[in-house]
């Protein structure tokens, strides 16, 4: 059971304002204004806006951290809030609180880090001018000596469990675009085979830093302009930032306290496509079976999917052999399709918690958002209910799907509660 | 109804380590406690306050990497990984084919994402030559201009190089846990094939820090010995002496399999994967608390889960990584999880020979684990001469002892605090 939500991205800092945001149709994908990028070939991001201190009061917290784990910390925190934890625990005695802790676990999905934790022996290199001996010698004098912890990537579970004293099974999964569903794909787990009883998903990730942009933009994955998923035109993705975290409680936990229930995890499905980093096989191999797998595990058919969140990261094989694995799973009964990385860019570890997130608030309003920038679907995927308008979805069952370097794909099914 | 949960065999092994190229290599050494730790080779640590580590011994692994367009796009961690990996599947006498490739998942534990020094110093000269990023330079900079460099240094990279090499096209996890991360991914393989998502799963973890970067990470923490002038004897877990972890690098991984489908097959099954625990000490980034709250939940749940009561193990495989606080708070666990057993508990810890293989550490140690009980005898916790007496476990010195395991535990306990055990029992038990 889904009992608590948190979301930050550069198009707001809540999951309801977020999804208001998608709705009006506006897009918060700007320049990025961390480095000069005037000559740049790339110069747009999905930037959270907000300052550290505006997230999180821990000045000596904020010294030690990136500003990827101030935004998963924050999600993780709203989270717990919204799912009135630290309320429930004040009313427990202390033993009860010990055990509390640690049958709760923590499931982080992030990335392995980035270039830009480098940088800081930059200016330590340059001045040894190619000696190696003096490096060695002058490397307290130049780097803060918590560079090391300042950079761990499994920051995130250890603050989150340190601020809010939660102690049970975890993990740090750092596998790029599928890493937020496999946490929230672990932390269901974990609680269906009583490992705990509850956990936090927590997905997080700020890749917007030159020499990530200018790979990917060398790569060709990067966007000339708009990111227009599943539009003729589309040439390609472009970054953002931010977190996203749920609270997921077996449902005895949740009702022994309460809890407002949001939502029900249903199935999942993971698979990979074993052809190498980047390539994706168009005829949508992995994307399907994932489906199937979920679908399979939920015990639901086709036509029970009220509707599908695609990864929708605007390259044009990702997106076409989404298209394709849909209609192979689908058949000619498709529901609504939409997606949401077009509006803050594509989070990487973080964009599986974002969707979930955002697809969980839609269902429960009765939405899937359009897709604001679509002009014009792809041809060869045109027989497909792909929602340039907001519509209705068919059910309160979501399926969301997930993508990831080395052909990994995830897919997750989800029911909201009625209300 | 309450079903058994489904089993899981270890039926492969592959180690690539400071003290051996291969699987029977690296336990020779362990019997005999050749330490693998030597003055830094890899690059001029002269200037380092630290200069010495545990570096994988010359390159016979390398013919086991596979195809150069694979190990093109391979750090030197990543060709530990391909090279045990493929000694463990070779090993356990099967491989994923066009049947069964979807019924494969792969875990591994991997370490920080960096890119080698040199291409560190290159971007240097290149976009910061004074010290300063200016990102108009990185625009024409060789390094960032390169795919191939990109790939390397992608977090993902490890993990996509193994699953495409072999066509696993199940589950398929990287996971980062700091020094619990190899513990972490034997640990998930297991929960893969118990909940039936896997049948087989080609886990384990691999690390290299022994670079420049770092080495300096370590060296400004104090983590690290400085017993630059005694190799040797500076990995020295539990004894009263010790001032610090020494860094190793290299590779382990396992077959594992699901017990039934290999029993089926005839397959050699080194030991049972029995149980795992997992938990997080929310104490302080680098440690957990000295009366061992954290790591004793990991060790109790892990038993819990393989269904085996403390009194029934007979080896620990100490995390033991020799700095002052951890091994006080991991035999302050043991004390609690094991209680009047503790006395007849053989334990040791591995990194007193081969150092601290940080993200590959767990896994290894869960291939030595299996190892012990496959063979009967037990590996010794070396370089103990005073003991601490705020560690006062039976360790195994001296010489290897000849000891019949039926059960065996690994604790891998990280930065950041997450705890990870894993169980192992001997194959006939039931």
């Amino acid at each position: 059971m889904i009992t608590g939500l948190g979301a930050i991205c550069a198009s707001g800092k809540q999951p309801e304002q977020i999804l208001d945001s998608l709705l009006d149709g506006t897009i918060s994908i700007a320049e990025i204004g961390g480095w000069d990028g005037e000559n740049w070939p790339c110069r747009l991001g999905g930037v959270v806006g907000f300052s550290p201190r505006e997230l999180i009061n821990d000045r000596k917290l904020l010294k030690l951290i990136k500003k990827t784990d101030v935004v998963g910390i924050y999600a993780a925190e709203q989270a717990l809030n919204s799912a009135g934890i630290s309320t429930y625990r004040e009313s427990l005695a202390s033993a009860d609180d010990d055990s509390f802790a640690e049958r709760f676990g923590l499931y982080v999905g992030t990335s392995g880090g980035y270039y830009d934790t480098q940088y800081d022996f930059l200016p330590l290199i340059s001045e040894a001018n190619g000696s190696m001996q003096t490096i060695g010698e002058r490397l307290g004098e130049s780097v803060n000596p918590m560079w090391l912890l300042g950079n761990l990537p499994n920051n995130v579970v250890c603050h989150v469990g340190i601020r809010n004293k939660l102690k049970g099974a975890n993990a740090c999964i750092t596998n790029h675009g599928t890493s937020g569903s496999l946490s929230i794909i672990e932390a269901f787990e974990s609680l269906r085979i009583g490992d705990t009883d509850r956990a936090i998903a927590i997905g997080h990730d700020a890749p917007v830093e030159p020499q990530t942009v200018l790979y990917y933009q060398k790569a060709g994955l990067l966007a000339d302009a708009q990111l227009t998923p599943f539009d003729t035109d589309r040439s390609g993705c472009i970054l953002g930032e931010g977190g996203a975290a749920l609270v997921l409680e077996t449902l005895e936990a949740a009702e022994s306290r309460s809890a407002p229930i949001h939502a029900e995890i249903l199935g999942k499905g993971c698979t990979s496509e074993a052809e190498g980093l980047l390539p994706v096989r168009v005829d949508g191999d992995g994307v399907a079976r994932a489906i199937c797998l979920a679908l399979e595990q939920a015990g639901l058919e086709t036509q029970q999917i009220g509707m599908i969140v695609c990864h929708g990261n605007g390259t044009r094989t990702s997106d076409l052999s989404e298209g394709v694995a849909i209609r192979r799973v689908f058949g000619t009964q498709i529901p609504p399709i939409t997606c949401f990385k077009w509006a803050f860019g594509h989070l990487l570890a973080a964009a599986g918690s974002i969707d979930t997130v955002l697809a969980l608030t839609a269902l429960q309003r009765g939405i899937v958002p359009a897709i604001a920038p679509l002009s014009n679907i792809d041809p060869s995927l045109q027989e497909l209910p792909i929602a340039k308008v907001a519509r209705e979805p068919i059910s309160n069952t979501a399926l969301i799907l997930s993508r990831g370097f080395g052909g990994q794909n995830s897919a997750l099914i989800i029911r909201a509660s009625s209300r | 109804m309450v079903t058994q949960p489904r089993r899981v065999a270890i039926t492969g092994m592959g180690l690539v380590t400071p003290v051996g190229n291969n699987l029977g290599e690296t336990w020779q050494s362990l019997l005999e406690a050749r330490s693998g730790v030597a003055p830094i080779s890899l690059f001029d640590a002269s200037g380092f306050s630290v200069r010495i580590a545990a570096e994988v011994k010359g390159d016979t692994y390398l013919s086991n990497t596979g195809h150069k367009r694979l190990s093109k796009a391979a750090t030197r961690s990543h060709l530990f990984a391909l090279a045990s990996a493929e000694e463990a599947i070779q090993d356990a006498g099967i491989r994923p084919d066009a049947a069964n490739g979807h019924r494969w998942g792969c875990s591994v534990g991997t370490g920080m994402v960096s890119v080698d020094f040199p291409e560190l110093e290159a971007l240097q000269r290149e976009a910061a030559p004074a010290g300063e990023l200016d990102t108009d330079l990185m625009l024409s900079s060789s390094i960032a201009s390169d795919p191939i460099a990109f790939c390397r240094s992608q977090s993902a990279q490890g993990l996509s190089l193994l699953v495409e090499r072999y066509a696993i096209k199940g589950y398929t996890t990287s996971v980062h846990t700091a020094c619990a991360s190899g513990g972490q991914a034997v640990g998930t393989g297991l929960k893969l094939i118990r909940r039936g998502d896997c049948d087989y799963v080609l886990a384990g973890g691999f690390d290299s820090m022994i670079s420049p970067l770092g080495l300096a990470g370590f060296c400004l923490l104090n983590a690290v010995s400085t017993d630059n002038h005694n190799p040797h004897t500076a990995s020295r877990p539990f004894d009263a002496s010790r001032n610090g972890f020494v860094l190793g690098e290299g590779a382990g991984f396992l077959v594992l399999e699901e017990w039934e489908a290999a029993v089926k097959r005839g397959a050699r099954i080194y030991a049972e994967l029995a149980g795992e625990g997992n938990s997080l000490s929310s104490y302080r980034i680098t440690d957990s608390h000295p009366s061992g709250d954290g790591p004793i939940q990991a060790m109790q749940q892990a038993l819990q889960s393989a269904g085996i009561f403390p009194e029934q193990v007979d080896y620990l495989n100490a995390h033991g990584t020799s700095t002052p606080m951890n091994d006080r708070s991991e035999a302050a666990a043991a004390h609690v999880v094991f209680g009047s057993h503790i006395k007849d508990l053989s334990v040791s810890s591995t990194k007193s020979t081969m150092g601290h293989l940080i993200a590959a550490a767990g896994a290894v140690e869960a291939a030595i684990c299996a190892l012990t009980i496959h063979h009967g005898k037990v590996p010794i916790n070396a370089n103990l001469t005073q003991r601490d007496p705020d560690c006062n476990l039976n360790f195994i010195c001296d010489k290897a002892k000849d000891q019949a395991v039926r059960v065996a535990m690994s604790n891998s306990l990280g930065f950041g605090g997450s705890n990870s055990c894993l169980v192992f029992r001997e194959p006939g038990a039931s």
